[in-house]
């Protein structure tokens, strides 16, 4: 069986924008070349996750999590490489990416549905659940500039997992909302696994990571320094910081 | 790029869902709501239209009906090319963040401005109905069957422009600057203000043919025309300032002419946007 995203030697350059990018006049003098700056986000990186499985990814500021995980949502196309995913994808927007404040939650739906590719019919018959998940009933016809942060990750979070992906991207989001909203997203998370769904995650928090993934990957200047049983990891890890 | 055509049908639903949050959102706030939208034209018009018929005393007859026919393509151009200039901007964190061929930006914003088009298009008839009424002045045609061929061409043409606007705009924001600089050109240059014919008796005669066709060539001078040559009838010949002028027949091979240039603008427009879609998450 294919694994659900195969990184084969993906590598992300970006070019530094400097202050002079983005303007008709800048674009105009540059025969007197500047030269810009390349910045190597991840080098040469290969990478298999199985069907079922729930990896965090770790690693400082600046060390390519971020990059990856858009990469294999397909926001970025690698400089060089492959990037092979089989199934459905849904991705957690995070706190108003996805979201008008204007609209209410109940056309937010709707509108990140969409986003995600799917058709009106389709969310029309989840829209009962997704409310329900996100325990927002009352509020779900106000404007949702009236949410609170909570609010606002617990209505994108229950979009993404109730819209039944195949494989869930997560980043860096489920630290708002409180504690007992947290248990039940790690429950559903739970549960989704159980389904032999994906999961892929990129976090600070180690203990969400070990709570939640069983396999962890460290990323580091771009390059994967380690891979493996994540409790043994994040202890590697975060004996390496100090 | 029939691959891409596939991948967009398949995102119909969010262009849909873009276009009703569009509606929906810029008039929330207001109380007279979607009659901002009829009212900009309409008050240009009704000022224009003073000008013209008090100030510099240009006489024709049912010029009211002339413009307005005019002014509404013209407003839709307009306002849909202003909007795209800034549509991927205002939808940076979501194209940082989520997957979705980044062309539904602009379709859902030329379409938004589709609806606004329509609706004022309904005002026109009315305004046209009260006219074969009351003033016998000037009927509804049956060549007003040609009106939605001549919207889906400007919509063509239209989307191309924006395919361009759009995507030149997240690498250099002078784009919106220079868009509006060349509107504000552009409104003087087009028939709208004034009939196409004008142009033509100006035109010295030696190159009257070639030159009118070349001008007729641009579409949007052509579909300005042709707006008018469907839905009104001809204007009576008539002096204005020491020149005879008459209405032209419309011209159904430059009308021919123009909707191949709408295509080829769109076709090259989705090429040019679909080549650097991609790297647009990356510089906003």
């Amino acid at each position: 069986m294919n694994p659900a995203i195969r990184l084969t030697n993906l590598t992300k350059r970006f070019k530094l924008l400097t202050e002079k990018h983005g303007s008709l006049k800048a674009a105009l003098l540059s025969f007197k070349h500047t030269p810009s700056r390349d910045l190597l986000a991840l080098d040469n990186i290969s990478l298999a996750i199985d069907h079922g499985e729930t990896v965090a990814i770790i690693g400082r500021n600046g060390s390519g999590k971020s990059t990856m995980l858009r990469i294999i949502g397909r926001v970025y196309k690698p400089t060089s490489g492959a990037v092979e995913v089989d199934g459905r994808m849904s991705t957690m927007l995070d706190l108003g990416a996805g979201f008008h404040p204007e609209l209410t939650g109940r056309e937010n739906i709707f509108f990140n549905g969409a986003v995600m590719g799917l058709s009106m019919a389709q969310l029309r018959s989840k829209v009962d659940s997704i409310i329900d998940f996100s325990e927002l009933a009352d509020f779900i016809d106000s404007p949702v500039k009236s949410y609170s942060a909570g609010m606002l990750m617990r209505l994108g979070f229950a979009v993404a997992v109730e819209t039944d992906p195949d494989i869930l991207l997560i980043d860096e989001v489920l630290a708002v909302g409180d504690a007992a909203f947290q248990d039940k997203c790690y429950q559903r998370i739970e549960s989704f696994k159980a389904e032999g769904k994906t999961i892929v995650f990129v976090t600070h928090d180690l203990e969400a990571a070990r709570l939640v993934a069983s396999r962890a990957v460290w990323l580091d200047k771009g390059i994967i320094r380690a891979d493996g049983d994540t409790i043994s990891l994040t202890e590697d890890y975060l004996a390496h910081r100090v | 790029m029939i691959e891409e055509l596939k991948e967009l049908a398949r995102y119909k639903d969010l262009i849909r869902q873009l276009v009703i949050r569009d509606l929906k959102v810029r008039y929330k706030n207001s109380v007279l709501g979607f009659f901002w939208s009829l009212a900009n034209p309409l008050i240009q018009v009704a000022t224009i239209w003073l000008v013209v018929k008090y100030i510099l005393r240009l006489e024709m007859p049912n010029y009211s009906a002339y413009l307005l026919v005019g002014y509404l393509p013209w407003v839709y151009f307009q306002m849909a090319l202003l909007d795209s200039s800034q549509v991927v901007l205002t939808h940076r964190d979501l194209l940082k963040k989520v997957y979705f061929p980044r062309e539904v930006l602009p379709i859902s914003v030329v379409l938004a401005n589709l609806v606004h088009f329509l609706l004022a298009l309904v005002i026109l008839f009315a305004y046209l109905m009260f006219y074969r009424l009351f003033l016998h002045g000037a009927p509804i045609m049956m060549s007003a069957l040609w009106l939605p061929a001549l919207i889906l061409l400007e919509t063509l043409l239209i989307t191309g422009i924006t395919f361009f606007v759009s995507c030149l705009n997240v690498f250099y924001q002078d784009t919106k600057y220079l868009l509006s600089a060349l509107l504000s050109v552009m409104f003087y240059l087009t028939p709208v203000m004034y009939v196409a014919e004008l142009v033509y008796v100006r035109i010295p005669e030696a190159h009257r043919r070639l030159l009118y066709h070349i001008y007729l060539a641009n579409p949007l001078n052509m579909l300005t025309d042709a707006y008018r040559k469907t839905l009104l009838p001809p204007f009576t010949a008539q002096a204005m300032r020491g020149m005879k002028i008459s209405s032209l027949p419309l011209d159904y091979a430059m009308l021919g002419v123009a909707a191949l240039v709408c295509l080829l603008v769109a076709v090259v427009g989705y090429k040019f946007f679909n080549s650097r879609k991609w790297v647009f998450a990356e510089h906003i």
